[in-house]
């Protein structure tokens, strides 16, 4: 009985062994992707900040309107849910997930038009399994996403808001607050929030040709700047939490190793001590 | 010669970052030329290429893709998604975009497509002719 325990728990020890290899190079690997996508989206602070400064700059003139500043009627909102393309990164997936399926309650409860745009495999798994009206679907782009998807995207928002088919975009994805912490956020897209300063800048500024047009001709770069941005940011807070779910499963792992580890030598011990009375048993027999 | 500082930025990165003499860019009313101790001044850029003066007799030639240039007191920024220095532009891939959107065009699919195969064409000539081969 002793030896079959042995062998089950030898065994199961190197199962746990192996798993724990798995977990430890996902978090290596996790943790390398975790610094470039911190590098990407760092790097793309400079140009949305530019282009934010601009835009504000034209909505301080009070004389100035534009379709994608005009607040309407709440009928039909447009989400665009940013998850990832894989799982084993925590509650990071669920979390975003969790929060789109409430606010979109939320509305569907008054009876409001949903539409959905889904970027990564997660969401657009999520969205189909639900049943909402998916517009846009980008499944596995997460890692690699381009400007040019990014444009695509955008290009598909401001077709479809033009057109009225939506008077609100939000867009919900997870921000990241630091390694350890990732959250869910919503935020709205267009129409474009009141941005103006309140400072009256310079009206020398010179807008070739009208403030309106520079303005509408800087939404899809605006757009695209910031869903580039909010994909990387939930990229990264992707691998972080993959990151951290993976440190504690090898944590977990080692714990596991450890308390097989002892079971082990105590049923060694065990059959050691057993063989040493049935052979010391033996010979008291034989004496008789 | 009166120099400015010229910033180019993309999302990806600071693309250009240094002291200009002169920048030629296509705004949709055409060409523009900006020197030292220009107005305030903000336009739309198109796809096209942008050229850049560091001396003022040679210019730089980039190919951009939309965005907007704005000149300040000293300071000119080109905000845009892309941009590529005329001898970094990938001609076979170029090409091959070319030849993907005319394609399309020609397949008379419904109206969105047949514009976004248009901007992908304009984008793709755009970075041909800069870099030289059309």
């Amino acid at each position: 009985m002793a030896t079959a325990n042995m062998k089950d728990v030898k065994r199961r020890i190197k199962s746990v062994e192996s798993t724990m290899q798995i977990t430890k190079a996902m978090q290596l690997v996790a943790s390398s992707k975790l610094r470039r996508a911190k590098e990407r989206a760092l790097a793309a602070q400079p140009f949305f900040a530019a282009l934010y400064d601009t835009m504000s700059d034209i909505s301080n003139d009070p004389a100035f309107k534009s379709i994608y500043t005009k607040k309407k009627m709440l009928k039909s909102t447009l989400f665009v849910i940013i998850a990832g393309d894989r799982g084993l990164a925590g509650g990071f997936n669920n979390n975003v997930l969790k929060l789109a399926a409430q606010k979109i309650n939320e509305l569907t409860e008054k009876n409001e038009k949903v539409s959905v745009i889904a970027v990564g495999r997660k969401a657009v798994e999520f969205c189909e399994k639900r049943g909402y009206d998916i517009v846009g679907e980008f499944p596995q782009v997460a890692e690699s996403l381009s400007i040019v998807d990014a444009e695509d995207i955008a290009d598909e928002i401001i077709e479809k808001f033009r057109c009225g088919y939506f008077d609100q975009v939000d867009m919900i994805y997870t921000t990241f607050v630091s390694a350890l912490s990732q959250e869910p956020v919503a935020v709205s897209v267009l129409p474009v929030e009141d941005i103006s300063t309140g400072v009256k800048s310079s009206s020398l500024v010179e807008y070739d040709p009208s403030p309106e047009e520079v303005f509408d001709g800087l939404i899809p770069q605006y757009l695209t700047g910031l869903i580039y941005a909010a994909v990387v940011d939930s990229f990264a807070s992707e691998q972080a939490a993959r990151r951290t779910a993976m440190e504690s499963a090898s944590d977990n792992a080692e714990e596991m190793i450890n308390n097989l580890t002892l079971l082990y030598n105590r049923a060694r011990q065990a059959m050691i001590t057993q063989e040493l009375t049935e052979i010391s048993s033996a010979t008291l027999n034989d004496n008789d | 010669m009166n120099t400015f500082k010229l910033k180019i930025i993309t999302p990806e990165k600071i693309f250009y970052e240094g002291e200009a003499v002169q920048l030629i860019a296509k705004t949709a009313a055409g060409n523009i030329g900006i020197l030292a101790g220009h107005t305030p001044y903000v336009a739309n850029v198109v796809p096209s290429p942008l050229k850049i003066s560091e001396n003022g007799t040679d210019f730089r030639v980039a190919a951009v893709s939309s965005g907007v240039v704005k000149a300040e007191k000293d300071l000119v920024t080109v905000v845009t998604t892309a941009v590529e220095w005329a001898e970094d532009i990938d001609i076979a891939r170029a090409e091959r975009s070319r030849e993907r959107a005319e394609r399309e065009l020609n397949a008379r699919a419904s109206d969105k497509e047949f514009r976004h195969a248009e901007q992908r064409l304009k984008r793709a000539l755009n970075r041909l002719s800069v870099s030289g081969k059309k």
